[in-house]
């Protein structure tokens, strides 16, 4: 019986993640550390985030030399004298030539210690461990809130591609895309804010001081940077599972099988609709933690955003650097955990067999 | 097999000779932006149970139309008219919630491409599940049990390991055996195989028609068997309606039709077949021309411009499937003559 024969599932798997000669380079040490393709893939990646973080780091000090003044005019303000400049700037270590300084900022990062804020002296790592948490919080609520609108949405929309669901949902999604966040954020101010006064128009409550206030204080930022990712998703989500519905053999099996439409829909069409949202969903996470500057600024939320800018402009290059690397590795570890989870959620790249 | 379904009393009557399958009259067209495509142009066919039906054509000619209308599966943008009755039952107009009882449970349905029919991101034993449960009234345990038993049937080796594999992980003619599977899982009277093993090599291909013909004296089924391939059709069917441009154009029985050819379309058809028994590096005769365009609804016969028979007539006047030697139903004025064997006149 010639179709006895089974393939192999511990057949060794391609990697899933060969954009580059570079990682294919890396590949072989990985290799050699795992069997598993998930494994593999991890290691790949972090393997691969080392050059990213340091290349950041490094083209992030070029443009902070490369902007007209420095922490020292930054700290003393417009009325300084040339020699009273000079002097801070020694005294903070500006003078020293800029690679020497880069390889000493370098060599510190690598043991650990990020160096001090020019402006205050304050450890950069006590900066970080404040606003971290906030911009994580804004933005795994803004992506939690966007999802859990939009699926039950596309799906809607999808049930009758050209229907009235379908039409509403996607007259709002292209305006929603077409809208800045921060005009949506201003409009939300003036209704919820302003006109029905139950939520706070600024002002951050950390979770210490109770969950309820927190929350209350992030709903409208988190509201305004989920909008335009509803959008997104509800397109994307709608307009994959539309296709499916049309294209897919195994949509028109699950039919033949009497099984109901939105039955249909659910298990069949959106369980496969996840890995293209996944993909979106993983590379706008680890690039939002810091593109949130504008609603951080608005909503007066201590956060990365908030906090690079300010860095910028006092010219603090320990604490730009330090957002740098950071979100660097939000970029890289959202990629690796969305490339992780393709491994755990598609059988066939699990079972070790590269998707057909 | 442990669990046994009672058969529906709607398509299995009281009457044997009740056909399970009648379509009478059947029209399907689509709207497209400028214009309707008129797919299937009034199509008549029936099939009783334990019969096999193959349906010849090639692509376009409608045949996979005609069975997407019997179970209802039309996209939205087609129109259809005429009677499709399963049983005592009329398909057409049928509610959703009437169709989907009726899907699975008197009709299944396999498809060409059986890489593609399955869900890639389920497992083999929840599909299969999904198609028990929808209909009968099991537990998970049960339709689990049922479920193992019917890949069984259907000789898939290793049943109770291959539950819990995923599509990939099966070749081919396996993956086909579990949609077989799939579609007899409520034991349906009819079982409609859309180009079931076109997308086969051809010792598995064997295997998966072997199978269906067993699995069909064994519940007594109808089978509807839609190919191009007119191979196909003389070793398995009874019957073969030989469809082109939305109409039957020749029904026989499946001995009678490939000794006495009459319709200069089927004749070319049979031609076109590639042959051991041909010269190595001959031409194979093929059908000069294409398919009419689906959009003009021409007065004459649809085949004429490709025929090597037409005549002034076949220009202005359509001819009718009729019934002009006992069982052999044709639609044409100038058929072929009974002496003349395949490929004969063009030599």
């Amino acid at each position: 019986m010639s179709d006895t024969l089974t393939r192999s599932p511990g057949r060794p798997p391609r990697s899933q993640s060969r954009p580059n000669r570079l990682a294919g380079l890396l590949d072989r040490p990985a290799r050699l550390l795992g069997r598993s393709p998930a494994v593999r893939v991890a290691i790949t990646r972090v393997l691969q985030a080392v050059p990213v973080v340091w290349g950041a780091t490094f083209i992030t000090f070029c443009l902070m030399n490369l902007l007209p003044g420095n922490a020292a005019v930054a700290l003393l303000g417009d009325d300084a004298t040339p020699e009273q400049v000079a002097a801070l700037s020694a005294r903070l270590n500006l003078d020293e030539p800029f690679l020497i300084r880069y390889l000493q900022w370098l060599g510190n990062a690598l043991t650990g210690d990020l160096g001090n804020s020019l402006q205050n002296n304050e450890p950069v790592t006590a900066i970080l461990g404040r606003a971290l948490p906030v911009s994580l919080e804004l933005v795994v609520l803004a992506f939690a809130l966007a999802l859990l609108v939009a699926v039950p949405t596309a799906v809607v929309a999808a049930k009758r591609p050209g229907g009235f669901a379908d039409r509403i949902g996607m007259q709002v999604s292209m305006f929603g895309l077409s809208v800045p966040n921060f005009v949506f954020a201003l409009v939300l101010v003036l209704i919820f804010a302003v006109g029905l006064r139950v939520l706070p128009a600024v002002g951050y409550v950390p979770i210490a001081q109770g969950i309820g206030p927190n929350l209350r204080a992030m709903v409208l930022p988190a509201t305004a940077i989920a909008f335009a990712l509803f959008c997104e998703y509800t397109r994307v989500l709608r307009a994959d599972i539309v296709d499916q519905m049309l294209r897919e053999d195994y949509i028109t099996t699950a039919r033949a099988k009497g099984v109901g439409s939105w039955q249909v829909l659910i298990r069949h069409a959106l369980r496969n609709s996840v890995f293209s949202l996944l993909t979106i969903v993983g590379l706008q996470f680890g690039a939002l933690i810091g593109s949130t500057v504008i609603i951080e600024q608005m909503f007066g939320l201590p956060g990365m955003g908030q906090g690079l800018l300010q860095a910028i402009n006092s010219r603090d290059i320990p604490v730009v650097q330090a957002y740098v690397v950071v979100m660097a590795c939000f970029v890289v570890g959202a990629n690796l955990v969305t490339d992780l989870l393709y491994a755990v959620l598609d059988p066939r790249i699990r079972h070790g067999r590269p998707a057909a | 097999m442990t669990t046994q379904i009672q058969p529906d009393t709607a398509t299995r009557t009281a009457d044997p000779d009740a056909p399970l399958l009648t379509i009478e009259n059947l029209e399907v067209t689509f709207r497209t932006r400028d214009a309707l495509v008129h797919a299937v142009r009034g199509v008549d066919l029936t099939v009783h149970a334990g019969q096999t039906l193959a349906v010849i054509g090639e692509s376009g000619s409608g045949k996979t139309v005609t069975s997407r209308a019997v179970m209802g599966l039309l996209p939205r943008t087609a129109t259809v008219r005429g009677s499709i009755r399963l049983g005592e039952r009329q398909m057409v107009g049928l509610g959703e919630k009437e169709l989907r009882r009726c899907l699975g449970r008197e009709v299944g349905m396999i498809f060409q491409d059986p890489a593609r029919s399955l869900n890639p991101t389920m497992r083999i034993g929840n599909q299969l599940t999904e198609a028990i449960r929808v209909h009968l009234p099991m537990s998970r345990r049960q339709a689990r049990e049922r479920a193992v038993e019917l890949l069984a049937m259907v000789r898939l080796p290793a049943p109770a390991r291959r539950f819990h594999e995923y599509p990939h992980q099966l070749s081919g003619g396996m993956r086909q055996r579990v949609m077989i599977a799939i579609a007899l899982a409520c034991q349906p009277g009819l079982l409609i195989a859309d180009e079931a093993t076109t997308a086969l090599d051809v010792t598995t291909q064997a295997q998966i028609m072997d199978l269906l013909l067993d699995l069909q004296q064994r519940f007594a089924m109808g089978l509807v068997l839609i190919s191009h391939d007119m191979g196909l059709a003389a070793s398995y069917a009874d019957q073969v309606a030989v469809m082109y441009a939305g109409r039957v154009v020749e029904r026989a029985p499946t001995r009678r039709m490939i000794a006495h050819v009459r319709m200069p379309y089927t004749r070319a058809l049979l031609d076109a077949t590639p042959r051991l028994e041909r010269p190595p590096h001959a031409p194979l005769p093929v059908i000069s021309g294409r398919p009419p365009d689906l959009r003009v609804l021409d007065p004459g016969c649809a085949f004429a411009p490709r025929c090597s028979r037409s005549q002034d007539r076949c220009q202005h006047e359509r001819p009718e499937l009729t019934e002009r030697e006992p069982r052999h139903e044709w639609a044409c004025f100038f058929p072929c003559a009974d002496d003349s064997l395949p490929g004969e006149d063009e030599r």
